[in-house]
């Protein structure tokens, strides 16, 4: 029994002659979380300019959060801008009128994003399907309107100028972060705890219990588990992830432009959370690379980039349904091993 | 004794249509029932009652001396009630390990996020167990939903089985299953009946005859005999509406 048990803890079989390719497939399925610390650390080196590289992991950190709905628990949200709007808004506000701390700041983004996905989420959860889908989106644009017009708070259509660059604050003394490839490696650091975090939430038991109900939630429930409570807190997590991408990425523009709220956000994390391919940790970095650097491309060379970017989402979704880690994976046989 | 289940005018409509008219029904700890009756004669809506997936129209269910009428899906499934689905209800993509390991959990933790599932030696040994007693022991690294029709019907019944329930509600366990297939399937149930109350629905009459000591028979949604299975063989009415056709 103890070796069955040993057995089934390493679901991932391993082959008995492994070639070079097979060993760093294995070690990587094995050890996600270092593999892509590793890269990342090696990322802003090898991109065209290091702001784009702070980007990607941005929205990378952002379709990760979203990805626990979608991918870990298979609820399709399109109201996703609500929680990276608010962390944005949060990160801003405090920044600019309560104190100017980035810590703090960015502690209240991730609260403010999980708070915000509570009373939503609390309102959307019952229902599955299209029509939590059309619940989220009316919720978002709900927000979004109320930040157009409570213009003394949030700047309304202007947006939320001048949040302070200020330094960072570390027991002793400080360090300005507003240097480019400084800042790139702060938020890292929030990327690397969030994937920790994470990936230690999906190994638990009730990681596990978010995918038996993304497989088949009236099963899950006739197991005995209330499973509209397992869906809520899912989502509070990822609206707390949401909001804490939203929180870095108003620090790295210092502006929030009232778009974050805007339902363009939410399809755009959709879009590549579907790209890069859910329910994986790298996809979704993946994802937000590839779209990030489309973008970058093609925006200067046409105004209708939309138009481009669009096809190859099209493309993606109709030829590479897994998306491209998901199609890559597959490619090389090891589904089950590196799902996680 | 008293009994375990018992139903007491127990009627589900569904619009005009009396899917479940007036049962009453009980079952002894440690009995094994057969409910039979012709297609769309209620018995799978009886066991959705029962297990609390749906509400009845009137009546009561009364189960280990406690009322459950009103009771919800998942507090029913903790009281101690199973149900191992006619149309075969796995977790698809998980492994067959996995399968079972979630169910069995469901019986300690949910809301834990910090230790590693496997870490729960516990929960992953009697998942374990019920695999070899289902006997899926060599697939359980297999994605479920790549196993064959009648290694899924079995872990539908190893799903039930992992969280302990007291009473174990079979809908068709042997439907489309091969003879060599059934025959499996019967001495798991054999076994499985050892130690748990069971109520099994079946069209095989072999199956049936074999496995249980009492037979309710419906019809319409109602209750048209109820008795030992030799009552039953030579009830009149029994033949006349459903026997007529099958082999004995
Ligand atoms: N949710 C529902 N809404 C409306 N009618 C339903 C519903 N569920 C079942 N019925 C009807 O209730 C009747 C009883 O169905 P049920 O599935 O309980 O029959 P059954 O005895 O299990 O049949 P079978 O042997 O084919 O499995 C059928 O006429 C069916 O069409
Ligand atoms: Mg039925």
């Amino acid at each position: 029994m103890a070796e069955l048990q040993s057995q089934a803890a390493h679901a991932a079989t391993t082959p008995a002659v492994m070639s070079p390719w097979d060993k760093v497939v294995n070690l990587v399925s094995r050890y996600p979380v270092a593999f892509m610390t590793l890269f990342f650390i090696l990322f802003p080196f090898v991109v065209p300019y290091q702001a784009l590289a702070t980007q990607i992991i941005i929205w990378g950190l952002f379709a990760l959060g979203y990805n626990v709905c979608l991918g870990y628990t298979g609820m399709l949200s399109f109201g996703h801008a609500a929680y990276f709007g608010v962390g944005s808004y949060t990160l801003g506000i405090v920044l600019i009128r309560l104190w100017e701390n980035v810590w703090f700041g960015l502690a209240c983004a991730t609260f403010m994003g999980g708070i915000t996905a509570l009373v939503l989420g609390y309102l959307c959860i019952k229902r599955r399907g299209i029509y939590f889908a059309l619940l989220t989106l009316a919720f978002a644009q709900l927000l979004y309107f109320v930040a157009f017009q409570w213009v003394n708070l949030t700047g309304g259509d202007n947006g939320l100028r001048n949040i302070p660059a200020v330094p960072l604050a570390l027991p002793g003394f400080s360090v300005d972060i507003h240097d480019p490839l400084r800042f790139y490696f702060f938020v890292l650091f929030f990327v690397v705890l969030a994937l920790l975090l994470l990936q230690r939430i999906l190994q638990s038991p009730f990681g596990r219990v978010l995918e038996a109900v993304r497989e088949n939630d009236p099963r899950a429930r006739s197991c005995g588990y209330e499973t509209s409570n397992v869906r809520w807190l899912a989502f509070i997590v990822s609206g707390a992830i949401s909001g804490l991408a939203g929180g870095l990425y108003a620090l790295y523009l210092h502006f929030v432009g009232i778009e974050s709220l805007y339902w363009v956000t939410s399809g755009q994390i959709l879009m590549i959370t579907l790209l890069g391919g859910m329910g994986s940790f790298i996809g979704p970095f993946i994802g937000a690379g590839v779209f990030l650097f489309l973008e970058d491309v093609l925006s200067a060379i046409t105004v209708n980039w939309m138009i481009f970017l669009g096809t190859v989402f099209i493309l993606c979704v109709l030829f590479f349904p897994d998306g491209i880690w998901g199609t890559f994976v597959k490619l090389i046989g090891r589904k089950s091993a590196l799902k996680r | 004794m008293e009994p375990m289940l018992t139903t007491i005018g127990l009627t589900k409509n569904f619009g005009g249509l009396t899917a479940v008219n007036n049962v009453n029904f009980s079952i002894y700890p440690g009995d094994a029932q057969s409910i039979i009756g012709p297609n769309g004669a209620g018995k799978s809506t009886f066991f959705k009652l029962i297990s609390g997936e749906i509400k009845p129209s009137r009546g009561k269910i009364m189960f280990n001396g406690k009322d459950i009428t009103k009771l919800p899906q998942t507090k029913v499934s903790h009281r101690g009630i199973a149900v191992a689905y006619q149309i075969t209800n796995i977790f698809p993509l998980l492994t067959v390990f996995e399968n079972v390991r979630v169910a069995a959990q469901s019986r300690k933790t949910t809301f834990n996020f910090w230790s590693k599932a496997e870490s729960h030696s516990e929960i992953s040994d009697q998942a374990l167990h019920i695999l070899e007693e289902i006997g899926l022991i060599q697939f359980r690294h297999d994605i479920a939903a790549n196993l064959s029709h009648g290694d899924q019907k079995r872990l539908e019944i190893g799903i039930a089985l992992a969280t302990k329930p007291e009473l174990l509600l079979l809908d068709e366990p042997t439907a489309g299953l091969s003879p060599t297939e059934t025959r499996q399937t019967i001495e798991l149930i054999k076994n499985i009946s050892e130690h748990l109350t069971i109520i099994l629905v079946e069209h095989k009459m072999t199956v049936v005859m074999e496995v249980s000591d009492k037979i309710t028979v419906l019809h319409y949604g109602s209750l048209l005999a109820q008795g030992s299975p030799e009552d039953i063989r030579n009830n009149e009415e029994v033949r006349r509406v459903y026997l007529g056709g099958v082999k004995m």
